[in-house]
């Protein structure tokens, strides 16, 4: 770094931690805080009430959330459920269904017939967990995962669901996991965000959710901590590469003209936040360098890359992302978001389902293994969930097997996660005998929210930021930890 | 037993401890009372409404604090020694002290001394702030000689000033003030003749003929008209699933030339809200009204309609709420208000107002019914002429005089081919969505938790909130009542919110910061009396906004300098300006502040002699990296930049798609919802854009040529002219010194280099001046990328 920088970034940085209790400008705060997670801690401090960060002893450090949009069949999936077999083609029973809101799709279900699952589904490992033969890869690593299988949301349709689980609230514009967790625990990537997003969706799906940017969204939060999308072509930064034409050489001694200049004009205004503005141009001038660096993958081994899968080496596949969300949390980000569209059958569980499991079930169990193998896993949580569940009973035609779907489903789903400070080999909560409803320890997204913020360190009820004159929080003014998951 | 006598014994301590002290702390008390508006209700909200508040359903112990005549039972008035609010909230006992230790909220001292000292001082009972009626407060004296005074803006500030430490600063360099004055009044940089000439011109009112030549510029309103399309919420697209085109932006037009005609802002917010309802409203009237409209429309397969319509509805009874009473209504969608006094029934009244439309939720229709054609200018002329014809082949056709049956046929014939012409024009014309009242009235019920699908049988009609002035009494309220309502001169709000928005916009943050909230949790305005003159003098001069923003940006506080000066703290030290306000809420010089990104790409384009001033239209599209639209909708939308010299037209006609706004604003709202608070942040990625971005280094490159073209100047010249066109400032001696040492380097690297070079000149689609020689171009090229990047280029100074 340019001495005059350095030198301007020390003082700056002084200054700021002497004054921040007064109020600088936050702009110059927030900037610092890309790097530094203790003054992270202090700038939610000056906000609001929030007391230093974390509140208890964290048991985990990243999280990588591998997210698949469209609503997953938990009862093709994971949630075995024997009696969907025997009343295939029966109408399903109408204390089932009674008093329950459905997508306009479905409107009223009274009358829609029960639906077995495709494929049949096998006890796998010491914990003995049923997964169907659609997950095989998953199946191997059953031990290392504990699944929740009484997840419920409130929302029923897609973009609201994802927004819920994501970000706490139905509707768009309130700060997501990743930006709570980097507001609140900074960063502690060297030159890297603390949040990183990459989106993905397999060949071929017909009926692909878009990803909206506020799904990665800061909300009322500042943007500063918004998700960074990794993207999966041209520069996997937007506007990371310098213009054609100019090199890295060229750009630094440009860099430090500009560190000169704005020197002289700091000195002339007295402003510290031209100084900011420097260490600013320094920090992306690191970027330039450091995520190509995270994206060249030429360098792992041969084992490493085939426990992938066969389409780890292709930018914009989820084997791709799940391999670079191991190398983002080696780096130091905290929140890494791999988000999957095209699980929403409404038509196609015969068909795209085999492709939406095959494209994602052996990137997501290589994810956990290569975790492990490098010791991160202890220290890192993967979560594997979608927006909701999908309805035990028939959408379209029984006859026609080749166009069945089930539409979606708010009242049970599957959620799994493996990693750190949970009870590995376990299920938690129980859904009734046709995958219906809970029938024991229902988790609310809430709940699942105050539980994640728990792993990390955060009590659920104290990271908080003021907002329209309340102070607002993930769970809103719900949730509870679930400590029946915790290790 | 010991406990009980424990606690009885503490209670007498506290008892005899608070006498005690309350004859010294009356006697403090009363030289410097705390003021209930400004010091005491922020606490009471803050720690205590949660539970005795104005949300009865919260309500503990059947207290609330939110009124004088239900707070007094605890206040103990006259004298307040034996006041149980005291006695609790200075309570060490877990079982007695309030806030009670389980909900998080503890008093500091310096707030139980507040309170203390408002209770001894007998417990005098304000309305919040900006509920009480809007007066402008005397105009005080400014006390600091040698500073101009050019307004009563001047006054304010610097009585203010007074015992701070503080001094007003001097005006700024004539260079710094032209340009920021250009930047805040049209968002567009001085050229180089327009600075030379005022930097030399030193006759009297020279600077008040730039602002009144900047105010008459069609700058100005495409300026203005930037936040209030964030505040509008307006996007080229729905949002959502599918995200399909619209064309609203004629409305955009509309609000472009309200403020360039200087429309007053009683009649631009009439015309929004309800236009539609004024008697035989003109086109432009309907129009307006595309504001209600432009929220986001749902077209999600599986969305129930009525769950669609009732979250429009809500979108425009919020807006309103936040554009012109600066009130979070989105708090009482479920519930009653925790802090204001809003009820739940007071959100549903207002609601009603907007719940009239003839929309049902359904499908996803960009265009949905109701909408007006807005007709370019120059199929008018034809349209007009076809309607005349077509009423008098129609008269004729109707006359009983005898014709022949040839002669009727062609004028049959003739009548169908004037429709056909009439009705293509008219369907070729982009619509607008826009408002109108169906003529049975939807009945409006209160929905529990603001649930479509759960309403309670508590039916309201539209009406305004009683807690606020009423304007109308009349039966059946409508929009026109409630647009009215907002401008009339009893409502306290909208004159006060509207101007510190625009003061916000001026000075980068408002004289209220929480710009979206004047309730009880929003900021108490450092600067009261100035932000209530100022809205007072606003309403009571015609609601001119020209006036207005001539009135703060020729005010001397408005021209200081923004430099951060060393002063003497009370220990005669020298300590920076800084230490005493940080954020310059005092306005003791003028703010710094990063300028907003839609304004930095314009004063590339513009500084660079590459902007295209042509105004109004459909939206274009600027350059953005391929994938980006395409990568999240599945290769659905494709981005194309339009080509030609539209794309390097102003940030305000960039197309704006709602699920992924344009990548190359930052720092901006996302247009989903209404925004109106302005949000800055530093990050690298910001930096990546300025100095990597196609916009940013084409213009660039279009100077440097410029600048090569030009054979009268020498380089030291060129650097000079480079620098004023980009700063707007001449370059001191260092600078020139490091620039000319950065030019050298360039060159020769770019000499060893020469395909670099032309690879640098073939960045952005206009053509280049292959005449030039290649490193000499490509070198001058990076040194204004270089200047554009510097943080004062950045900055607003």
């Amino acid at each position: 770094m340019h001495p005059v920088t350095e030198h301007q970034l020390e003082t700056t940085r002084r200054h700021l931690l002497t004054s921040a209790g007064s109020g600088l400008g936050t702009a110059a705060l927030a900037e610092l805080l890309f790097r530094s997670g203790s003054v992270q801690a202090l700038a939610a401090d000056t906000n609001g009430k929030n007391s230093v960060l974390p509140h208890s002893s964290p048991r985990i450090r990243n999280v990588i959330y591998l997210f698949q949009n469209g609503g997953p069949s938990h009862v093709d999936l994971f949630d075995f459920k024997p009696k969907l077999s025997q009343l295939h083609g029966s109408p399903i029973p109408r204390e089932f269904v009674q008093g329950k809101r459905f997508s306009t799709m479905t409107g009223k279900a009274e009358g829609k017939l029960v639906l077995a699952p495709v494929e049949p589904f096998a006890q796998y490992g010491d914990s003995g967990a049923t997964v169907s033969r659609f997950m095989p890869h998953t199946a191997q690593i059953a031990d290392q995962i504990c699944f929740i299988k009484s997840m419920h949301t409130d929302a029923v349709n897609h973009a609201p669901a994802i927004s819920f689980l994501l970000s706490g609230a139905q509707i768009p514009g309130r700060p997501t996991l990743g930006a709570w967790l980097s507001y609140g625990l900074g960063n502690e990537a060297d030159d890297l965000p603390a949040f990183v997003v990459m989106t993905s969706v397999s060949k071929g799906t017909t009926c692909g959710q878009i990803f909206y940017d506020f799904y990665w969204g800061s909300g009322f939060l500042p943007s500063l901590y918004q998700g960074v999308k990794l993207r999966s072509g041209g520069d996997p930064v937007l506007y990371l590469s310098n213009p054609d034409g100019m090199t890295r050489q060229m750009r630094r001694g440009w860099l430090d003209d500009l560190a000169h200049v704005n020197e002289l004009h700091r000195q002339y205004t007295g402003d510290p936040e031209t100084a900011t503005r420097i260490a600013q141009y320094e920090m992306a001038f690191r970027m330039q360098a450091s995520v190509p660096e995270l994206t060249d993958i030429s360098k792992e081994s041969r084992s490493t890359l085939e426990l992938y899968g066969p389409q780890v080496s292709e930018r914009g596949t989820f084997a791709h992302n799940c391999l670079q969300a191991r190398r983002l949390v080696e780096r130091g980000t905290r929140f890494v978001q791999v988000m999957h569209a095209g699980w929403d059958q409404h038509n196609s569980l015969t068909t795209e389902l085999y492709n939406q499991c095959r494209d994602t079930d052996q990137p997501s169990a290589a994810l956990v293994r290569d975790l492990q193998q490098r010791g991160l896993l202890d220290e890192t949580l993967v979560i594997w969930s979608g927006e909701f569940g999908r309805t035990p009973f028939l959408q379209g035609d029984l006859k026609n097997r080749s166009r069945w779907g089930r539409d979606h489903h708010p009242y049970a789903f599957t959620l799994w996660m493996a990693g750190g400070g949970i009870r590995r080999g376990t299920t938690y909560g129980a859904s009734d005998e046709l995958g219906f409803s809970i029938a024991a320890d229902g988790v609310h997204v809430h709940d699942f929210q105050a539980t994640l913020l728990h792993l990390l360190g955060i009590d659920h009820e104290r990271l908080t930021y003021r907002f329209q004159g309340r102070q607002h929080r993930l769970t809103d003014v719900h949730g509870k930890v679930i400590t029946g998951v915790l290790g | 037993m010991s406990n009980l006598c424990h606690s009885f014994c503490f209670l007498l301590l506290t008892v005899f401890a608070s006498a005690f002290a309350s004859s010294a702390d009356s006697a403090a008390a009363a030289r410097n009372p705390a003021s209930f508006s400004r010091d005491v209700l922020p606490i009471l909200s803050e720690n205590c409404f949660q539970c005795h508040g104005p949300d009865e359903r919260q309500r503990q112990a059947e207290l609330r604090l939110d009124n004088e005549l239900d707070a007094v039972v605890v206040l103990n008035r006259p004298g307040g020694i034996q006041s149980e609010l005291l006695r609790r909230i200075e309570s060490e006992d877990r079982d007695e002290v309030m806030p009670p230790p389980d909900v998080n909220l503890t008093l500091t001292d310096a707030q139980k001394a507040t309170l203390r000292r408002w209770i001894l001082s007998g417990s005098e009972w304000q309305q919040h702030w900006s509920f009480e009626p809007l007066a402008a407060p005397p105009t005080p004296r400014s006390t600091f000689r040698e500073t101009p005074v050019l307004n009563a803006i001047d006054h304010f500030v610097q009585a203010r000033l007074k015992d701070t430490g503080l001094s007003p600063s001097a005006q700024a360099d004539r260079a710094v003030l032209l340009r920021r004055v250009n930047l805040d009044l049209t968002g567009l940089p001085p050229v180089l003749q327009e600075q030379r000439a005022f930097v030399h011109d030193g006759t009297p009112g020279a600077y008040e003929r730039v602002v009144d030549r900047l105010l008459e510029s069609p700058a100005y309103g495409e300026h203005m008209a930037w936040n209030w399309l964030n505040a509008a919420r307006y996007a080229d697209s729905n949002g959502y699933q599918g995200d399909r085109e619209r064309t609203m932006w004629p409305w955009r037009e509309w609000v472009v030339d309200a403020f360039n005609q200087n429309m007053p802002f009683d009649e631009f917010t009439i015309n929004q809200l309800a236009g539609d309802l004024l008697s035989n409203p003109t086109f432009e009237q309907k129009l307006a009204t595309g504001f209600c409209r432009n929220h986001m429309i749902n077209g999600e397969g599986g969305r129930i309609p009525e769950e669609n319509r009732v979250d429009y509805v809500m979108d425009m009874t919020e807006t309103m709420g936040t554009v012109w009473l600066g009130l979070t209504l989105n708090c009482c969608r479920c519930h009653d208000h925790k802090f204001d006094a809003l009820r739940q029934r007071d959100y549903y009244q207002f609601y009603a107002f907007f719940n009239q439309t003839p929309v049902d939720g359904a499908g996803g229709d960009p265009q949905t019914t109701p909408t007006i054609a807005a007709l370019p200018d120059s199929d008018r002329p034809r349209l007009l002429a076809i309607e005349q014809e077509l009423a008098a082949v129609n008269h004729r056709l109707g006359q009983v005089r005898r014709k022949t049956a040839q002669e009727n046929t062609a004028l049959i014939s003739l009548r169908d081919r004037l429709i056909k012409e009439r009705d293509d024009i008219l369907n070729s014309a982009p619509k607008v969505m826009i408002m109108e009242d169906r003529t049975d009235l939807r009945e409006t019920f209160i929905l529990t938790r603001g649930l479509y699908n759960v309403p309670t049988d508590r039916m309201v009609v539209a009406a305004t909130p009683a807690s606020l002035p009423s304007h109308t009494i009349k039966d059946q309220l409508n929009r026109l009542d409630l647009a009215k309502w907002l401008v009339s001169r009893e409502n306290p709000l909208t004159s006060r919110v509207t101007v510190n928005r625009f003061w916000q916009q001026i000075f980068g943050l408002g004289l209220v910061r929480t710009t979206e909230d004047f309730g009880v949790q929003g900021e108490y305005p450092v600067h009261r009396e100035l932000l209530d003159w100022l809205s007072a003098d606003f309403r009571d001069h015609g609601w001119d906004v020209k006036r207005l923003i001539r009135t703060i940006v020729t005010s001397h506080t408005y021209r200081q300098s923004s430099r951060i000066r060393m002063v003497r703290d009370s220990n005669n030290q020298s300590i920076s300006e800084l230490e005493i306000d940080p954020e310059n809420r005092l306005f003791a010089r003028s703010p710094r502040y990063r300028l907003p990104s839609g304004v930095l790409r314009d004063q590339a384009l513009a500084s660079c002699g590459l902007l295209n001033v042509r105004r109004g239209g459909p939206p274009i599209n600027t350059y953005q990296p391929p994938g980006v639209w395409a990568e999240p909708t599945f290769g659905k939308k494709k981005h194309e930049r339009t080509a030609g010299t539209a794309g390097y037209r102003r940030s305000l006609y960039v197309f704006w798609r709602r699920i992924i706004a344009p990548t190359i604003f930052f720092d901006n709202a996302t247009r989903q919802t209404c925004t109106v608070r302005v949000f800055r942040t530093n990050s690298p990625l910001h930096s990546l854009l300025t100095f990597n971005e196609t916009t940013y280094v084409e213009s660039a490159r279009t100077l440097a040529q410029q600048l090569l073209e030009d054979r009268s100047l020498d380089n030291s010249a060129k650097l000079r002219t480079a620098f004023e066109c980009i700063v707007c400032r001449k370059i001191t001696a260092d600078e020139l010194t490091v620039f000319q040492h950065g030019l050298e380097r360039s060159r020769s690297e770019f000499r060893a280099d020469i395909d670099s070079a032309t690879a640098l000149l073939c960045v952005g689609d206009s053509k280049r001046n292959k005449s030039l020689d290649t490193a000499e171009h490509a070198a001058w090229t990076s040194l204004c990328l270089a200047i554009l990047n510097l943080d004062e280029t950045l900055t607003r100074e």
